[in-house]
């Protein structure tokens, strides 16, 4: 307060739980390889619906990660966050067991698509099969979209600012924009991203009515964005956590800066107008990088929203170019994604990790399925590609219309 | 009505059951002044524990049985509703 000296907001630490790997070291190694692990979705209940492909999340013992307690209390949703969370502050360095020394000095924010939907639907089934006085109580906060922020904050007995996004898909960027504004405003840390859980049956059949559904059975055939095959998304569940900081704290206490959150723009366009979403999209591009203070020709890789709708594809390519000029056909664009699906919030946090993963390896992993580009970009496929990078755009939009985009800076050459 | 008697190896079941948290039955039996909350079971979880009782005997419990502080306290309140049935 005694200066005007702005506070850069850092990413300290990553976690994340996705159907391509269990902790972040094991997620990077997929994405650099170009994994697929898109497969048929096996949960109990789900085998007659026509949605047949996904990225589930394999081999997750909750039980070896959470508490009991909360295992019984929430929903699988939660459990992922839960998990990323804790994976985040080990990698911060904040995750101490007796909790933090200055509890309102870390918040939690998280974005979320649909909330507890395998926890609601059974006691829902309870409620019609046996009786209202079936319903347990944990029903009142395990379905709802604050229950990740609320748990993980009560987990590690958090009580700076909390709170959640409910902004769609590119919630998931707007929770880490959200995260950085807090700290810039003072706080210390915020524990920020999203998971979801979207493979269970009434979960999945709410997923049904969507159009842009890619409902192809072939794991290898049913995600292919920017090129002439494209039929649709595949949906994930997953999703990472981020520890956001402020970087004299981090500095201070000898962490790690990983990246800086430089920039943050978001807009919306209407439910599945993709042609619309061409203006709006490119009008977060904008914002993120007059924020970041970020020419076009200092972006040195994008990761698009890559949604697999051909109109919308277009929309998207066609935002990238309205922005970045002739730097848009030269410029390394990847979607990892491909590989393991879209888990709606969860997939631009993911995307914002590999961002982060990618720079400081020197490395745009590949675009895993696709092969025949049908756009103006820079897709890059089948092997990673070694390249200098500094500066790094993630976009995403939602189905229901937000589009939002993200500038995240290397870390290591901003630390004094 | 001998049978229907809440135990503290019960309700160690039943705080299992509804809150996830594992209690020894000896632990309750010993201490059973212990609060519900320093054992990690909030509000909701007690509140679940009265609604399997209530499922179980086919009773209504009285409302104070949510608002119980200690397992002595719930034990003792339990039973004595149950034995006035």
């Amino acid at each position: 307060m005694s200066t005007q000296r702005p506070r850069p907001a850092v990413v300290t630490g990553i976690g994340v739980i996705a159907p391509n790997g269990l902790r972040t070291d094991a997620y990077w190694k997929s994405v650099r390889e170009g994994l697929g692990v898109l497969g048929r979705i096996t949960r109990e209940g789900c085998e007659h619906l026509p949605l047949k492909v996904a990225g589930q999340v394999e081999g997750f013992d909750a039980s070896a990660l959470i508490d009991e307690r909360f295992l019984v209390q929430t929903d699988r949703f939660t459990h992922y966050a839960m998990a990323a969370a804790a994976l985040a502050l080990d990698d911060a360095g904040l995750g101490h067991e007796e909790g933090p020394e200055e509890p309102f000095d870390i918040g939690v924010v998280t974005a979320a698509g649909s909330g507890g939907g395998e926890f609601g639907q059974r006691e829902l089934q309870k409620l019609w099969g046996q009786g209202s006085k079936f319903v347990g109580p944990y029903q009142s906060i395990a379905w709802f979209y604050a229950a990740s922020t609320g748990q993980i904050s009560i987990r590690h007995g958090f009580k700076g600012p909390c709170g959640v996004v409910a902004s769609d898909e590119a919630g998931g960027l707007d929770a880490v924009a959200h995260a950085a504004r807090a700290v810039r405003r003072g706080t210390g840390a915020v524990v920020v991203g999203a998971a979801e859980a979207p493979l269970a049956p009434y979960s999945m059949v709410c997923q049904l009515g969507y159009r842009e559904l890619s409902t192809v059975d072939d794991p290898d055939r049913a995600y292919r964005p920017f090129t002439a095959k494209a039929c649709g998304f595949v949906p994930a569940e997953g999703g990472a956590m981020l520890v956001v900081e402020d970087e004299t704290r981090a500095l201070d206490r000898g962490a790690t800066v990983r990246a800086t959150v430089a920039g943050h723009g978001a807009t919306f366009t209407g439910a599945s107008r993709w042609k619309e979403s061409r203006e709006g999209l490119a009008q977060a591009i904008r914002v993120a990088l007059d924020e970041a203070g970020c020419a076009p020709e200092e972006i040195d890789v994008v990761f698009p929203d890559a949604l697999g709708v051909p109109e919308a594809d277009r929309a998207e390519a066609l935002a990238i170019t309205d922005v970045l000029g002739a730097h848009a056909k030269r410029v390394p664009v990847t979607a990892p994604k491909t590989g393991y699906g879209r888990a709606y919030c969860g997939a631009p946090v993911l995307d914002t990790a590999a961002a982060v993963l990618a720079m400081e390896h020197g490395l745009v992993p590949p675009t895993p399925h696709v092969y025949d580009i049908d756009c103006d970009l820079d897709v890059v496929m089948s092997r990673a590609r070694p390249a200098e990078l500094r500066t790094a755009l993630v976009l995403s939009r939602g189905l229901m219309g937000s589009n939002a985009a993200l500038v995240v800076r290397r870390g290591g050459g901003l630390a004094r | 009505m001998i049978t229907t008697e809440l135990t503290y190896g019960d309700l160690a079941a039943l705080i299992k059951q509804s809150a996830g948290v594992t209690v020894a039955p000896e632990q309750l039996a010993g201490s059973p002044e212990t609060p519900f909350s320093g054992l990690g079971v909030d509000s909701l979880g007690l509140l679940g524990i009265v609604g399997e009782l209530e499922n179980r005997h086919g009773v209504a419990l009285p409302t104070d049985a949510e608002r119980c502080k200690t397992p002595a306290e719930f034990v003792a309140l339990v039973n004595n509703a149950l034995a006035g049935v």
